[in-house]
């Protein structure tokens, strides 16, 4: 077990070893100076796992370390010279099936760094058996911290130990080194989350509302910009375009609040910058799908799918360029001062357009029942019969009432709202993956034409046909599913639910 | 969890030295390891500085009356821990003939330690008794130093005679030749022809050295105060040998 205690910033390291040598009999076993990065994903991915990513780099040795968030516990530890970039690049087994399933496609980044004295302690009796071990990192920025390591059947020491700290004012640690080492640059953990969080007032003057909630979603573009630029992960870039996409709705489905000029430009500026980004984002997700691209063939074909992967890799890292060099242009990064300028503009007293007055809760309440309505009336023109394309316009609206609901989810009660979006979520998904797998389908045909003239081995074509058509029979059994699924979407619980939380007492529009 | 009893009927071969050691290289090689000093002396109590006490004596520690979990203390070293001996250890016998199925009586105490041990290591007193019977049904590996003497083979031959009588089938006997003096003629010839004799000995043999005897010096396993000699590497080797036993069987 392991008992964790901060020492007054008052007390000096050595005034503390020289206080437990008054009493203990004390052996120094080494003192050397140490660095410890905490490393996470981007979006905190470990962290919420539970888990705290240490890596402590001295003379000796240099060694990473996950430990429990609460209890401080080791889960797994290894010497290592250097941290790699993705879960898939740790040698050690136990490290790589604990961090691949949090962190998944996101890349290992340090957080922040601090440099320490590192004291490690015995305490021995009067045999000169160690009793307890005691392990002193000693900061400059933050308050020391003394771990005891207690040594099993010898649970007097530990008491003792821990009353003389307590005597000597030393406290019971609360919260981790992360937590305070960021408390110094005025952060938190978990401080970027790629889920909105917007706290609205219900009477907020709808102009001033929406504006509010476009400049959370800059906020998110600006934050994602240089990973997206780097390409540090995939992530970065899908975390941008979402950014955008949420942006390019709320300025279409708020129309009559912003004013028309503004509106306009703006609207043309992020549809614009939508398109950049989807050649770069569809090759992300082929390339993040490889694997279940390999492993829906037969294993004899599996192999022969590796000269797709390289085309993609060189295609994605073009598609990579361009995009990154349309990031740094004038094209990209003036247009969007200038919409930064305008959200930070103050409310105009008189506005003309229609909504701009509002309290921003009867808009979200107008809104949202509208779209609903409006995907009831599209699914139900739905027949076995319909074309793709009524279904993508179905997801196109689902996604409208998606990003109403999440930009005005503080405007309701969190009871009754959560369930809702969930209802709508188990709902897209269908279409999504309707969506995705057409676009997949698409892409590998176009690409099959790119390889032809590339001298690609004959064996590629077969295992990309027989890839093809894998895609083919799930878009299939996607499309017979949505009937069942629209069903449940629509069933009279859910439309009651959708009519409380939302028509309000306003007569239909 | 495999257990190992260091064990010979003839006492000062260097059982303890070979439970010690070994469980240290055990520890260090990354697996949870248990001594536990069923010897009265206390010798590898002593070896790892520990008190030779446990509360309630052999009467509440053969009783089940008190976990053994509870008497384990930790070494100095990570993942190795000892169950003390006790100076009532000397009562065993008695005490193990008043309970239930004494000679199942062990392997019962030990069960509920499986989860926490990959290895345990037992340091068995000298003699032949009913306690030997206990351990015999308790361990998997019967780990036997033998000086190459005569007197020696005439001992193991007994041993071996007094396994097959009790009809132990799990139990498997491995000897070696412990404190191996090269200058005497005798101990070359007994090398040679014994494990003709007994083809089951280990190829490893631990040799007669002061480094050895130093251990109660230094009151730490060999490895922890020398990093190479040729004691620690005769120990070693045995080591490796046990655990490429093991593994063929599928540890």
């Amino acid at each position: 077990m392991l008992y964790h205690f901060d020492a007054p910033g008052r007390l000096t390291t050595e005034n503390l070893i020289a206080e437990l040598s008054k009493k203990l009999n004390v052996q120094l076993v080494s003192q050397h100076y140490s660095l410890k990065t905490y490393f996470d994903s981007f979006d905190w991915r470990l962290y919420s796992g539970g888990i705290l990513c240490e890596f402590n780099q001295s003379k000796p040795v240099s060694r990473l370390i996950l430990k429990d968030c609460l209890s401080g516990q080791t889960l797994a530890s290894a010497d290592l010279d250097s941290i790699p970039a993705f879960a898939a690049g740790f040698s050690n087994a136990k490290i790589r099936k604990m961090l691949s399933p949090l962190l998944e496609m996101r890349a290992l980044l340090p957080i922040t760094t601090l440099d320490y004295t590192l004291y490690q302690l015995n305490i021995l009796n009067e045999d000169e058996k160690i009793v307890l071990k005691i392990i002193i990192e000693s900061y400059d920025l933050i308050n020391s911290r003394i771990s005891l390591e207690a040594i099993k059947g010898y649970d007097n020491a530990l008491a003792r130990v821990s009353k003389i700290l307590i005597e000597a004012g030393l406290k019971p640690s609360r919260s981790s080194v992360l937590v305070d080492a960021l408390k110094t640059q005025s952060r938190k953990p978990s401080d970027y989350s790629s889920k909105l969080t917007i706290e609205l007032a219900p009477d907020l003057r709808a102009d001033i509302a929406v504006k509010y909630i476009l400049s959370h979603l800059l906020k998110t573009i600006k934050i994602n910009e240089q990973g997206t630029i780097t390409n540090t992960d995939s992530e970065f870039l899908h975390d941008f375009r979402v950014a955008v996409r949420r942006t390019r709705s709320g300025l279409s489905q708020l129309k009559e609040v912003l004013p028309e000029a503004e509106n306009d430009r703006f609207s043309q500026y992020f549809a614009w910058l939508g398109q950049l980004t989807n050649q770069t984002r569809d090759l992300d997700v082929q390339l993040i799908n490889f694997e279940n691209y390999q492993n829906a063939l037969p294993v004899t074909l599996r192999k022969d799918l590796t000269p797709l992967y390289d085309f993609l890799s060189v295609k994605q890292k073009q598609a990579q360029k361009t995009l990154a060099a349309k990031l740094k242009s004038s094209e990209y990064v003036i247009p969007l001062r200038q919409w930064e300028d305008f959200l930070k503009t103050p409310a105009i007293k008189k506005p003309t357009e229609t909504e701009a007055l509002l309290p921003i809760k009867n808009l979200a309440d107008r809104r949202i029942w509208k779209v609903y309505k409006r995907i009831i009336k599209q699914g139900n023109r739905i027949t076995d019969q319909s074309p793709a394309e009524n279904l993508h316009e179905l997801r196109k609206t689902c996604k409208k009432l998606r990003y109403l609901m999440e930009f005005f989810q503080s405007l309701y009660p969190q009871k009754k709202i959560k369930p809702l979006i969930k209802v709508l979520k188990d709902f897209q998904e269908i279409l999504g993956d309707f969506q995705d797998l057409e676009v997949q389908e698409q892409s590998l045909k176009t690409y099959s034409a790119e390889m032809i003239e590339k001298q690609v081995p004959a064996n590629t074509f077969l295992a990309m046909g027989v890839l093809i058509q894998n895609l083919d029979k799930r878009r299939c059994d996607t499309r017979n599913a949505f009937a069942t699924k629209f069903e449940t979407f629509k069933q009279r619980e859910n439309q009651i639910s959708f009519q409380t939380l939302f028509k309000n007492n306003e007569p239909d529009t | 969890m495999k257990i190992i009893a260091a064990f010979n009927i003839k006492g000062g071969v260097g059982k303890t030295s070979t439970a010690v050691n070994l469980a240290f290289l055990a520890a260090q090689t990354g697996y949870r390891t248990l001594v536990w000093d069923l010897d009265p002396q206390g010798a590898s109590s002593f070896y790892f500085r520990i008190k030779p006490k446990v509360k309630g004596g052999s009467k509440e520690l053969i009783s089940g009356k008190c976990e053994l979990d509870g008497l384990i203390r930790g070494t100095d070293f990570e993942r190795l821990d000892l169950l003390p001996a006790d100076f009532s250890f000397r009562n065993l016998d008695l005490v193990l003939d008043s309970g239930k199925k004494p000679t199942h009586r062990l392997e019962k105490l030990l069960k509920p330690l499986g989860d926490d041990y990959d290895f345990i290591f037992l340091d068995c007193p000298p003699n032949i008794s009913l306690l030997s019977e206990a351990i015999f049904e308790a361990s998997d590996i019967l780990l036997s130093p033998v000086i190459p003497t005569t007197l020696s083979l005439r001992t193991l031959d007994q041993l071996k005679k007094f396994i097959s009588h009790k009809k132990i089938k799990k139990l498997q006997l491995m000897p070696f030749f412990s404190m191996v003096d090269r200058r005497k003629k005798l101990h070359l010839d007994i090398m040679k022809i014994l494990p003709e004799q007994h083809p089951d000995f280990l190829t490893a043999t631990i040799p007669y050295a002061s480094d050895i005897e130093r251990m109660g010096q230094e009151r730490m396993p060999l490895n922890a105060f020398i990093k190479n000699s040729r004691s620690t590497r005769a120990y070693l080797e045995l080591w490796q040998e046990l655990l490429e036993h093991l593994n063929s069987k599928s540890l």
